[in-house]
């Protein structure tokens, strides 16, 4: 039951949040809605209504379908890389490698500490795919590397990758840490009944470790795509013919670019519809069949 | 299973780590590298990881043409006083929605976690109209002031804090312990180390900001050192990558430090009880 | 034990940070109280990144605010080139505000005229220096001036001049068995590309590819297309203008013997000696110098043969947005410092740009002896009399028109589509645009 003596306590405590929450989140929000239902340039003093236009030409450009593609292309590469690739790492060096364990999680999580506009930069050079260290190496054995930042598709991946140098190691130290909090005597009981090892990832420690997982999960998808914001920016600004955008960076393209306010507020206020459905199915479906360890 | 079997695994499980090993710190490396080669070396010797003629030419140029100290103190106040405020404004929030029922708790708690799904070009646009009409354009509080509370941490916390158990608090509610003293001596020593592993993922993550600042601040006296790279770096008039490495290295240099002093705290606090 | 230790670490970082945020307090406390009052303060707002004449800014800023006795400039860098500085002054203006001298790229000359209140440099003379009425036509070309005009008159004075020029690697020419010095038309650049992929293995050319179509507008000019009429109207998928992408779009698609890349990274692969010529701006020639290892020279941007070069001019003009007749008057002296020959030449040389100004290059205390001392930047100035405006789009579509050309360029280089339907797409697209 309520452990606080008094309700007002309980007020008091979240008000700071509240406030800047109110100030700078949602209120700004709101602001963004209303500009979607408005025709302005972001500075000329005349906003005129255009109710549901921005909408409407929104949807009839053949751009936002390909964009809508890379951020759910973006998406997939992203749990991929972030979210499945490190659990199977952190479960396999709890449970298969034990030994060696303090140093990898050092070197893996020390990317994660460095600015993502660093890193891009150095992959820009260290990825070029003509005049590069990898590509010098692999002309001499006679492989010429592919143009990725001019190839649709590929660009998509070489971004992600990019944003997966940064954001791995912290999702792996924290899933190893969900890992490492599943009791070892059910594994090692479970290695003893010679149960192969990927039945144990799959049915024993993911579902022991699915609040981490849950965690992981949702904050590679909504982080993962705002990461990807600053690869994009320096290495492609969202090309060649927005093969390399996501909602996010043609947001950001349409207001501070091209100075079309309504419609990227309308394309923003798209996008935190589809966050908020994602969010939406989270509470209602996994939320509660979540196993908190020591609940 | 047979002892063969499974060495044979653990070594291919450890080139398999070493291969994310090499990918994580070539960058590193590399920007160690450059950062202390010539323009020139840079460009034609790219295979050689330690420079021929290695120059401490790029940091002197950095110290010397920027406010450099300035910028550093900037990146430390911005990254210091978000982290402390954050901490301070989620663990209230958290320890609120942990341990009492009020009115519109649920739908409040909702709303909050529901603000980490608000992408930052929702906000960007009024936020910056906000700062501007206060007059804190082109100063680091004005990129302060729209950080001062974080869902990520309120989630994280409120998550930390659920799994103290319950009977702990009641009992020494029932001892006549007031909030304070329940916060101060029961829910704080429980939840330090998620407190600091969440602060200095706080901190970092401060440090590192991009976008928002670019917005705001214009004075080079007021920037924060991940708005200078982007000095050195000219499409127009090609990029000084040697240069932009040096300052690369100064920015990763405080984070590593913390990193290199706190490793062994930061690791053991997210495996030990860090995020449930 | 340990426990306490790293309580103490713990407290120890916090108590540095508290200290620190007060230090910091005080320090822009004592900055805001020391301004010098008599003077008049206005901001200047560059894009120059450091290693792009960025330190000339500084230097010059510096040495204005020693010499003038009621003028002080504060110099704002502005990150993302023009780009960002215009988003940047939209948000002033948002708040209220604007900075009395701003650099702004050609691109937007439309954009900016439309959108924010300046002076007009001859007003700000008559109003402010009337004895120097003819400034602007005793020391500028009227084609230089010609590009900073718009419809109502002259929006602001040239100050960067950027000219896109053929970079050669004459080792790697000279390694293929072609003439060293160079192709004479933009055929003749695709037999040297093609015969530099042949022989040496490397790419034969490399175009530049950032967020504009400067480049490749040159392109389309120097084939005897035009890209709009004037009124506006779009019409550059005409049969030259088709022509001339093609030729492009064979090098890449077809040969492979040219390089479809972002500009830092084609560049790149140009100092690094992976490719044969390199069509860039002037600007990036203090760069290449200092990184390349080979024999590296410039010629003037090729015709396509039978027709004659045009080149677009890149760059920026300044412009005075003051909006108080004290603010505007300052901006005036600043101005008419930053156009002295000694502040040009100081400039040019960091900058790599060609100067505006007539008299500059020939000068003794312009530029005479830097040219001789860098050989590369002839092929720039030889070609000023080919300066054209760059196509600014009208109207309050114009940014998105650009971006529909750039669009364009990536599809037709991907090799997606036929290079004619491509750019009557486009056309007709742009001129659909509400003006």
């Amino acid at each position: 039951m309520s452990v606080i003596s008094k309700k007002w306590i309980s007020y008091l405590f979240i008000l700071p949040s509240l406030v800047i929450f109110a100030v700078f989140l949602i209120w700004p929000g709101i602001y963004t809605v209303y500009l979607s239902f408005l025709d302005w340039n972001l500075i000329s003093p005349t906003k005129r209504f255009v109710g549901l236009q921005n909408y409407l030409s929104l949807f009839q450009d053949p751009t936002l379908y390909k964009i809508l593609m890379n951020t759910f292309v973006y998406i997939v590469i992203l749990l991929v890389i972030n979210c499945f690739m490190p659990y199977l790492l952190a479960f396999v060096l709890e449970f298969v490698i034990v030994r060696g364990k303090k140093l990898y999680k050092k070197i893996l999580f020390l990317p994660s500490i460095i600015s993502l506009v660093v890193g891009s930069m150095l992959y820009v050079w260290i990825l070029n795919p003509v005049s590069g260290p990898i590509a010098i190496i692999f002309k001499k054995i006679g492989i010429d590397l592919p143009t990725w930042s001019s190839t649709s598709g590929l660009v998509l991946v070489v971004l992600s990758l990019i944003t997966s140098w940064k954001v791995f190691g912290y999702n792996f130290i924290v899933l190893l840490a969900g890992v490492s909090n599943i009791p070892s005597g059910v594994i090692e009981a479970a290695k003893l009944d010679n149960i192969p090892l990927h039945r144990i990832f799959f049915q024993i420690v993911l579902p022991m470790s699915s609040a981490t997982g849950i965690y992981v999960l949702i904050m590679t998808i909504v982080q993962g795509l705002q990461y990807i914001f600053t690869p994009i920016n320096v290495v492609t600004q969202g090309g060649p013919n927005y093969a390399s955008s996501n909602m996010i960076y043609h947001a950001y393209q349409q207001a501070f670019v091209l100075y079309k306010t309504g419609q990227s507020a309308a394309l923003s206020t798209l996008t935190l519809l589809l966050f908020t459905i994602l969010l939406f199915l989270e509470f209602r479906f996994v939320e509660r069949k979540v196993y908190y360890a020591g609940k | 299973m047979p002892e063969n079997k499974m060495e044979w695994r653990r070594i291919i499980w450890h080139l398999v780590l070493i291969v994310f090993v090499l990918v994580a710190l070539f960058p590193i490396v590399f920007a160690v590298s450059n950062s202390f080669k010539g323009l020139s070396e840079s460009y034609n010797s790219i295979l050689q990881l330690i420079p021929a003629h290695p120059t401490i030419e790029n940091y002197k140029t950095i110290f010397t043409s920027l406010p450099l100290y300035q910028i550093i103190i900037n990146t430390f106040t911005v990254a210091t006083v978000v982290t402390l405020f954050k901490l301070v404004t989620s663990y209230l929030a958290a320890y609120a929605f942990s341990f009492s029922h009020f009115f519109g708790d649920k739908l409040l708690y909702f709303l909050f976690i529901a603000t980490i799904f608000v992408p930052f070009t929702v906000t960007m646009i009024p936020n910056y109209l906000i700062i501007s009409r206060i007059g804190l354009l082109n100063n680091i509080y004005g990129v302060i002031l729209p950080q001062l509370c974080d869902a990520t941490g309120i989630f994280l916390l409120t998550q930390t804090m659920r799994t103290i158990p319950k009977s702990l608090i009641e009992v020494s509610r029932l001892d006549g312990v007031k909030t304070v003293g329940i916060l101060r001596d029961i829910v704080f020593p429980l939840t330090r180390p998620a407190v600091i592993s969440i602060g200095i993922m706080f901190f970092i993550n401060s440090w590192n900001e991009y976008v928002w600042p670019t917005l705001i601040l214009k004075d080079r006296a007021n920037f924060t050192l991940p708005l200078i790279l982007q000095m050195f770096i000219s499409s127009e008039g090609g990029t000084n990558f040697p240069i932009a490495m040096a300052i690369s290295m100064v920015t990763m240099f405080i984070p590593l430090v913390l990193y290199l002093f706190f490793q062994k705290y930061i690791l053991n606090t997210f495996s030990q009880s860090g995020i449930k | 034990m340990i426990r306490r230790l790293k309580r103490l670490g713990v407290s120890f970082v916090l108590l540095i940070g508290i200290l620190v945020v007060l230090l910091s307090g005080c320090t822009s406390g004592n900055q805001s109280g020391s301004g010098e009052t008599h003077k008049t303060v206005i901001e200047y707002w560059h894009v120059n990144a450091q290693t792009q004449g960025g330190q000339a800014v500084d230097e010059l800023v510096k040495d204005f605010n020693a010499k003038s006795k009621d003028v002080k400039v504060v110099a704002k860098y502005n990150p993302d080139m023009y780009k960002g500085l215009m988003q940047n002054l939209q948000a002033e203006k948002a708040a209220g505000k604007s900075p009395a001298l701003v650099q702004v790229g050609w691109a937007y000359l439309d954009y900016f005229s439309n959108n924010f209140s300046y002076l007009d440099p001859n007003d700000a003379i008559a109003k402010f220096d009337p004895k120097n009425k003819s400034f602007l036509k005793e020391n500028f070309l009227p084609n230089v001036l010609h590009l900073a005009q718009n419809k109502k008159g002259q929006v602001g004075i040239p100050y960067s001049l950027s000219s896109p020029v053929l970079y050669l690697n004459k080792d790697l020419l000279k390694k293929a068995g072609l003439n060293e010095n160079g192709p004479s038309s933009w055929q003749e650049v695709r037999q040297f590309a093609d015969t530099i992929k042949k022989k040496t293995g490397n790419y034969g050319l490399y175009v530049q590819e950032p967020a504009d179509t400067w480049a490749q507008q040159a392109l389309m000019l120097s084939n005897g297309a035009q890209i709009i009429t004037k009124k506006g109207k779009a019409v550059f998928a005409s049969k030259e203008g088709i022509e001339a992408y093609q030729l492009y779009q064979d090098m890449v698609v077809k040969d492979k013997s040219a390089l479809h890349l972002p500009w830092d990274q084609g560049v790149d692969a140009f100092v690094k000696g992976k490719v044969g010529m390199l069509y860039t701006t002037i600007a990036q020639m203090s760069n290449v110098k200092a990184g390349a290892q080979f024999k590296v020279s410039t010629i003037p941007s090729p015709p396509f043969e039978g027709k004659e070069a045009k080149v677009p001019a890149g760059g920026s003009f300044l412009a005075i947005t003051a909006q108080s007749e004290d603010q505007q008057k300052a901006a005036w002296e600043f101005e008419k410092y930053l156009y002295s020959r000694q502040s040009m030449a100081k400039w040019t040389e960091a900058t790599g740009y060609v100067p505006p100004r007539k008299d500059v290059a020939q000068a003794k205390d312009g530029l005479k002896d830097y040219i001789a001392e860098n050989p590369m930047l002839k092929a720039a100035l030889d070609q000023m009399d080919k300066a054209v405006p760059w196509t600014s789009f009208p109207g309050n579509s114009g940014l998105q028109a650009e971006q529909i050309m750039i669009d364009s360029r990536d599809k037709i280089l991907g090799g997606s589509g036929s290079v004619s339907k491509t750019l009557k797409d486009a056309q007709q697209q742009i001129n659909q645009l509400e003006k």
